[in-house]
């Protein structure tokens, strides 16, 4: 499959009050490939994530998804991506099954579609069961999964993920690397952020690292190892970002709790 | 203002400690408490601090301005134990209201126990500071409702007078608060679980029925004529009556004609509050925290029932009378079954159905006469509008809920304007909860009154309902259940109710009114009121609920 330009982001600023978050990103996305976002905490990739998805409205700059203006677009962009938010904080009086039917309707899917297709994702992580409890009884992992398929549900083309492994146990989290890499092969764009620098090593096809609101680092695992002769993105990550003195900083905390 | 509310906690260290809590864990929690009261965001506007503290300088206004009406009719009475009685019966109800109506939430929160637990903190610690935060506003409230009873106390019957009410309304806080604990301990006993948080939930709803009635009756059946003269004997089981305990002792300090009489009435008042308070910290506290953990466990681990009732002909048929489009639709189905299932949505409505039972109910009472009799007055009319307290109870109650943070959910979806979710959301809990009653008592109406009042029930049904949706759309569009309750909050169902039927009364007259005015009114009343609620759905709120404005309120 051709990659095509999905996403193109252009001095993409951001401010809460006085406190600048972004400060003029600039990305171009190709289709079919796995972007791992990450970055310290307080980044701004969250609130990157949060402009793409359309969650925030106002900022400065300008983003094209899918050749469509975010902004004046914002409404058809929504209609081919999926987002998985940090958090896994939904509606608890409801049940899996209501609220992807809720999903669905609102994405235009009929109800039976929809419903067809909850419980096949559902099946996959072993919930079918609890697909008519209430989501209130779910724990951490049990909600992420919920997230995770009822951002699946339209067939998007562009996923963005906010943390979508936490929570989940050992086995869930090695099928969604292999359903990622699946998802990437058929052509749909991932955009993965996450502090789990093990797994964006393994699974990215490029790797976006940004500090205190601007991208340091652009490019494949490989190509970022050349230059920076590191062994793994863990070590790159804290040399980059000016972390390197973990040691000291683990002593100095000892220190600090003991005295 | 945090520190001086908590310098006064000072003076009572030594009691406070004697009932087992660690005196500076119980400050700081209680500090943590009033801190975060002052910075939580309100449904009506987002700038938390100042409008929080404006909420509460509006509640004590409208607290002191209901005490007005009740100072008026104090000042008539003569007699000082009377006077006082009455005070502090009508100071325990309003507290016992608001305790059940806003505060039980608060008594029974566990949101903090994710922080407060881990912590090496006693169970009687956290409890006492949690009763203590209730204490605070309930302290303010009886205030503010007493500052005109006071000033008239003071004139009619001197300072020294007026200082020891002053006194005995801090001592009836406390006693009513430990009659709230005794009470919601013996709910802990009898359930656990999901089960006990329904089961409080109607109790709430049944005690909140049962004070409106007691009020509408006692009313009634004060004997108005004779109010200045009107003196309160004292039997043996006035001295079981909480009220008496502090208007004998009010009486006792000033008067001391009475010896012995007087002597008990001092010891009640001074001693029982503090030892049922005492014994309150000290071993009922224990078995509450214990059950409170319960409660959350259960919670996760009880079985719930799903409710079905999306899935029934009612509910098809309410759904293609009120929601337009496919978007609609699906905020319409959504709510349908959340507005089933929210705890703190059903506990805000349904006692407004209590209230209407009475209202209809309690004419009979008073002027029994045959059904005849009754179908020759335009009583029909008051029914009718009555029902304005279901309607206007739904719009508060869509946004009070712990989904916090779940409305990201809406953002995130295709929606060109989130308008279609408020409709949807208004017009499910208004299907839902106010047709199938509104539709019944029509029913009994026109069978008492005959079919020729049928265009009345229909325009008194448009115009509760504009009411409705008005009152919804004019609050700050906040996505349902996303809204948190605050202690602040606390006292303004009350004066809710009085203020609605007051609302209710007006529009009632003028729908009569216009009746009389020419023969044909109906005619002209239906399509108007028709036309208004168009307008307002489809040009109004469109333009109203935007994007933005969605935005400022909420967060994502």
């Amino acid at each position: 499959m051709d990659s095509q330009t999905i996403v193109s982001i252009r001095n993409l600023k951001k401010s809460y009050g006085t406190k600048e978050v972004l400060k003029g990103i600039n990305l171009e996305i190709t289709s079919g490939q796995i972007i791992g976002y990450i970055g310290p905490n307080g980044a701004g990739k969250s609130t990157t994530v949060k402009i793409l998805c359309g969650l925030i409205s106002e900022f400065d700059g300008e983003v094209e998804i899918f050749g469509k203006l975010l902004g004046s677009k914002t409404l058809e962009i929504k209609k081919q991506i999926g987002y998985i938010p940090e958090n896994a904080v939904l509606y608890e009086a409801l049940t899996p099954m209501e609220f992807m039917e809720f999903i669905g309707e609102m994405r235009g899917l009929n109800s039976e579609q929809t419903r067809r297709k909850a419980e096949a994702l559902m099946s996959i992580f072993e919930m079918k069961p609890n697909i008519n409890q209430r989501i209130a009884t779910f724990s951490k992992g049990m909600r992420q999964k919920v997230l995770i398929c009822s951002s699946l549900l339209h067939n998007p083309d562009l996923i963005f993920m906010d943390e979508p492994l936490s929570g989940l146990d050992a086995n869930s989290v090695i099928m969604v690397k292999e359903m990622l890499i699946h998802l990437a092969r058929e052509g749909k764009t991932i955009f993965y952020s996450s502090h789990i620098m093990d797994v964006v090593e393994k699974i990215s096809d490029r790797i976006i690292l940004i500090d205190q609101g601007n991208v340091i680092a652009d490019g494949s695992f490989t190509e970022l190892s050349k230059i920076s002769n590191d062994a793994n993105l863990e070590k790159m990550f804290t040399r980059l970002t000016g972390n390197t003195n973990h040691e000291e900083k683990a002593e100095a905390f000892i220190n600090a709790f003991e005295k | 203002m945090i520190r001086f509310i908590l310098s006064l906690f000072i003076p009572f260290r030594w009691f406070i400690e004697k009932m087992g809590a660690d005196y500076n864990q119980f400050i700081r929690i209680l500090e943590l408490k009033l801190t975060l009261d002052n910075r939580r965001v309100n449904p009506m506007s987002k700038k938390a601090k100042n409008d929080q503290r404006n909420m509460l300088l509006t509640q004590s206004v409208t607290m002191i301005f209901l005490g007005v009406f009740f100072g008026i009719f104090l000042s008539m009475i003569k007699s000082p134990f009377t006077f006082y009685y009455l005070s502090h019966t009508f100071l325990m109800g309003m507290m016992a209201m608001t305790i059940i109506s806003e505060f039980t939430t608060i008594i029974f929160d566990t949101s903090e126990n994710v922080i407060i637990q881990p912590l090496p903190i006693k169970g009687n610690t956290i409890s006492l500071a949690r009763n203590a935060h209730v204490f605070i506003y309930l302290a303010l409230m009886a205030f503010n409702l007493s500052v005109v009873s006071i000033i008239i106390a003071i004139v009619k019957f001197g300072m020294l007078s007026g200082l020891v009410f002053i006194v005995t309304i801090f001592l009836n806080v406390l006693f009513t608060l430990f009659l709230a604990n005794i009470m919601y301990l013996g709910i802990l006993r009898l359930a656990t679980g999901e089960q006990l948080k329904n089961l409080l939930m109607y109790f709430q709803v049944a005690i909140a029925i049962l004070f409106m009635a007691a009020y509408q009756f006692g009313i009634k059946m004060i004997d108005k004529s004779n109010i200045m003269n009107m003196v309160l004997p004292v039997h043996w089981y006035t001295f079981l009556v909480p009220p008496a305990f502090f208007s004998g002792f009010i009486d006792g300090v000033t008067v001391r004609q009475n010896g012995l009489q007087d002597f008990i009435f001092i010891a009640e008042a001074l001693l029982l509050p503090f030892v049922a308070i005492f014994l309150t910290g000290k071993y009922l506290t224990p078995v509450f925290n214990r059950k409170l953990m319960d409660l959350e466990q259960g919670d996760r681990m009880s079985k719930v029932r799903i409710e079905k009732s999306h899935q029934s002909l009612w509910f098809r048929l309410m759904s293609s009378l009120f929601a337009y489009g496919k978007e609609e639709k699906a905020a319409f189905k959504l709510m349908w079954k959340m507005t089933g299932r929210e705890r703190l949505f059903k506990q805000t409505v349904l006692p407004s159905f209590g209230y209407i039972v009475i209202i209809i109910v309690l004419p009979f009472f008073n002027k029994p006469g045959s059904l005849s009799d009754m179908a020759k007055s335009d009583r029909y009319l008051f029914i009718l509008y009555a029902f304005i307290l279901i309607a206007s109870s739904l719009p508060g109650a869509i946004l009070i809920g712990t989904n916090q943070h779940a409305s990201w959910v809406f953002k995130s979806l295709p929606m060109q304007s989130p308008s279609v979710f408020f409709k949807g959301s208004i017009k499910a809990a208004f299907s839902k909860f106010f047709m199938p009653f509104y539709i019944l008592v029509t029913a009994v109406v026109c069978y008492v009154w005959g079919i020729r009042v049928l265009p009345d029930a229909l325009i008194a049904f448009l115009v509760i309902y504009l009411f409705a949706i008005l009152m919804y759309y004019f609050q700050n569009p906040i996505f349902p259940f996303a809204s948190e309750k605050s202690a602040v909050q606390g006292g303004s169902a009350s004066i809710k109710v009085f203020g609605l039927l007051s609302v209710a009364a007006a529009l009632g007259f003028l729908h009569k009114f216009l009746l009389h005015w020419f023969a044909y009114s109906n005619l002209m009343l239906i399509p108007f009121y028709v036309a208004i609620i168009l307008y307002v759905n489809n040009v109004m709120v469109p333009g109203k609920i935007s994007w933005k404005e969605v935005d400022r309120v909420n967060t994502y």
